[in-house]
């Protein structure tokens, strides 16, 4: 094969101590067998969910149309055809796909995943469909040239990778240090800018971008590193592993595994830089589709979050201890805690539990509407507070009850007050959707990294993902101030 | 009690209540106070308050800042929690458990010092506010009476304006036709006209004087001892908590027996 090295993560680290467990447990675990008629189709007719990276070309990512493609896509719908079953991919990044598996929110990951031996104790693996390797690349004008070059320079290695392993294992000898990123496009961008000298990926990986007009060079040899496979969870999906296998059998025969890998890693003319009016047509519609899903997000967190905000904002000021205690609980907990936290929280960590899977748009709307509701509840209890406290006790004097006198008297006194708070939060909770992306959510900020992980624009499509956020929250900006000056006289 | 107020006062309108002519000790109380205790954690605001207060009778709290004249007015419609006591108004025990606050409160008009109009609501809905949402009148009635209410006292022409449009005479004047609005048979004064700019005092000070004309029962804290002299009934002196004198006007301002009494009011007439 000429792709030489590989991708070879380490296991996250939660995974270690799964890891210990089950090596006691090794020896009784069953190997997974290959089906020897090309005719058997052991998981006919029966549906997979399967997790893969977001942005790992040319393994898997978005064409220009928005559509997930790739070698691991392709070949993944080619055994799926010849076996009978049909799958749902869903793009997670890749430490994300492997904890969605372990936590079964997906019954398999194909993501360029290396088959190692800790991995093994953990994921029962299909048969190799890929071999890999790692290689050094700089940028096409630098003086870097050899290994050699790199000595006092800083190199960009990916967090996890098989690439990093071996950049820290030669370090020593040629004299670089290294810096991490958690993105192939980061890691680009950082040598394109100038900060590092050179960065290492893997091969085909490298390969494809400079194929794809990436202004780059190879840099030394290629270094070995293993072997791709889709894994399942140990003992769970003998007969996925089973058709994976016939099917790759089958697709190897047939000559469609080798159309495929020359689609993606043949030698192909190289494209050509496009214009930056045309880049931004080329990439609209997928943004538009980016920008869709966020905004329903957002709508939908800002939606839940006020509920959230006027129940717990009304406990806190309601007097009872124990409705207050729980108000304050809740706003501690929310804002105590990075957003970040509570999407892994509510995306990995609840269904690792409860078995209950999220699809990553439910996650994320979960948590950013309790987030932006224990911002709201305090809101809420501001604007509440913040009416003289003569105007209940004017309106109580009249004999009207608690309810009337808050719903008449206090809160459009409170509502007013709370206004330009509400507007500045929907504006926050608007741009927090960006964070949806570290799940795979296809929001506009992760369609724009998958835009990226493709053309390598980075300068451009930032300015363009920036403008659009712009664009968007100046007009809700706007419409809320008309609603304020319509409503609160 | 006091011994001079068995007569109706020289002031009383002829044309008022029949009430007004019945000899003030053989008039139903409407708020008797017993025992009344009142703290804010170890701060005694008040101890040992008795007060009983006649249908139609006009009674003004005086004293020194600090003394527990507004805590104590504000217990009468239990704006605040006592502490041990009793206060019984119309017959209703405010301290028990199982009273209702809200209706008997309606029978209880109360007038702040800040005013505390609904600044988000014209004069007129402020009039007709409680009116509607208890259930007392229709929209129409409602606004029928809050008319005349703002006519009676002189603000019939700033129906619609709101009360950031008017001056504090003004305001307080709104306050009272709301307080008035719920036709009630008590009012609270908490000093009434202490905000004011001291030309407006005479408008808002007119507009109690025509109330207590008409025979209402009404409990006044205030710091006017010329008007508190002219209007009252009966005149209540406090000074640290308690209600150190007691007695007819003419007994408080011309004939004052305690010391505290003689100092306060040899510093403020």
């Amino acid at each position: 094969m000429r792709h030489l090295l590989d991708r070879q993560r380490r296991a996250p680290a939660v995974l270690a101590l799964v890891v210990l467990l089950l090596t006691l447990a090794a020896p009784f675990a069953r190997a997974a067998t290959p089906a020897p008629n090309p005719n058997n189709k052991p998981a006919e007719g029966k549906h997979y969910v399967v997790g893969t990276d977001t942005t790992f070309a040319p393994f898997e990512f978005r064409a220009a149309n928005g559509d997930l493609v790739g070698i691991d896509m392709d070949l993944l719908h080619a055994i799926a055809q010849d076996q009978g079953f049909t799958v749902e991919v869903r793009s997670l990044g890749f430490d994300a796909a492997v904890q969605a598996l372990q936590s079964r929110q997906v019954d398999a990951v194909m993501a360029g995943m290396s088959i190692t031996e800790p991995r093994k104790q953990v994921f029962d693996f299909s048969d190799a469909y890929f071999d890999s390797g790692v290689q050094f690349a700089a940028p096409k004008t630098s003086s870097v040239n050899s290994l050699a070059d790199l000595k006092g320079k800083r190199v960009a290695v990916k967090t996890g990778t098989a690439g990093a392993d071996y950049a820290d294992s030669v370090k020593t000898q040629y004299g670089f240090s290294t810096v991490a990123f958690g993105q192939t496009a980061d890691m680009v961008n950082d040598v394109s800018t100038g900060n590092s000298a050179a960065y290492i990926d893997d091969f085909p990986v490298v390969a494809y971008s400079i194929q794809q007009g990436a202004p780059m060079k190879l840099i030394g040899e290629k270094a070995p590193a293993g072997s791709y496979g889709m894994a399942v969870n140990k003992g769970t999906d003998p007969e996925l592993i089973a058709a994976f296998n016939q099917g790759l059998a089958n697709i190897r025969a047939n000559g469609e595994y080798d159309r495929v890998l020359a689609k993606y890693l043949g030698e192909q003319g190289t494209t050509q830089r496009t214009g930056f009016f045309t880049l931004l047509a080329d990439s609209f519609p997928t943004l538009m589709k980016g920008l869709a899903l966020t905004i329903a997000a957002a709508a939908l967190s800002i939606l839940f979050a006020m509920v959230l905000g006027v129940v717990f904002g009304f406990f806190k000021v309601s007097g009872n201890l124990a409705l207050s205690w729980l108000a304050t609980a809740y706003v501690a907990i929310f804002r105590g805690t990075p957003v970040l936290v509570q999407v892994f929280f509510f995306y990995f960590g609840i269904p690792a539990v409860t078995g209950i899977t999220l699809t990553a748009f439910t996650a994320g709307v979960i948590t950013l509407s309790l987030n932006a509701g224990a911002y709201m509840t305090e809101i809420v209890r501001g604007g509440i507070q913040g009416v003289d406290r003569g105007q209940m006790e004017a309106a109580r004097s009249l004999g009207l009850p608690y309810m009337k006198a808050m719903n008449k008297v206090v809160l459009p006194q409170a509502i007013k007050i709370m206004t330009p708070s509400f507007i500045n939060q929907f504006i926050i909770t608007l741009k927090d959707t960006s964070l949806l992306a570290v799940i795979g959510l296809a929001e506009l900020t992760y369609m724009g990294q998958q835009i990226i992980a493709r053309n390598f624009r980075s300068f451009e499509m930032w300015l363009i993902i920036g403008v659009i956020y712009f664009i968007v929250i100046g007009l809700l900006t706007i419409a809320s101030n008309k609603v304020d000056k319509r409503f609160n006289k | 009690m006091s011994t001079a107020a068995n007569e109706p006062r020289a002031g009383a309108d002829p044309s008022a209540t029949e009430t007004s002519r019945v000899p003030m000790a053989q008039r139903k109380d409407v708020i008797v106070v017993k025992d009344l205790a009142k703290s804010f954690g170890d701060n005694h605001v008040l101890h040992d308050v008795d007060v009983t207060v006649k249908e139609g009778e006009v009674v003004a709290i005086i004293g020194p800042s600090g003394a527990g004249k507004s805590t104590f007015l504000r217990c009468l419609n239990k704006l605040e929690d006592v502490t041990s006591g009793h206060v019984v108004v119309n017959g209703h025990d405010l301290t028990e458990k199982g009273t209702d606050l809200d209706t008997v409160r309606q029978d209880i008009g109360m007038v702040f010092q800040h005013f505390n109009l609904f600044p988000h609501m014209t004069v007129l809905q402020n009039v007709m506010l409680a009116p509607v949402q208890l259930g007392r009148a229709s929209k129409e009635d409602a606004r029928r009476q809050a008319e005349a209410l703002l006519e009676r006292v002189g603000l019939a022409e700033k129906a619609d304006a709101r009360p950031a449009e008017l001056s504090g005479g003004q305001k307080q004047r709104v306050a009272i036709a709301r307080a008035l609005a719920m036709k009630p048979d008590i009012m609270l004064f908490d000093e009434a006209t202490s905000a004011l700019d001291p030309e407006m005092v005479g408008e808002v000070l007119e507009v109690i004087r025509d109330l207590a004309r008409q025979g209402m029962t009404m409990v006044l804290v205030t710091h006017e001892m010329g008007f508190a002299r002219e209007v009252a009934d009966r005149v209540l002196f406090m000074a640290d908590g308690v209600i150190k004198e007691e007695g007819t006007p003419a007994e408080i301002f011309e004939r004052p027996r305690d010391p505290r009494t003689q100092d306060f009011l040899s510093k403020v007439l």
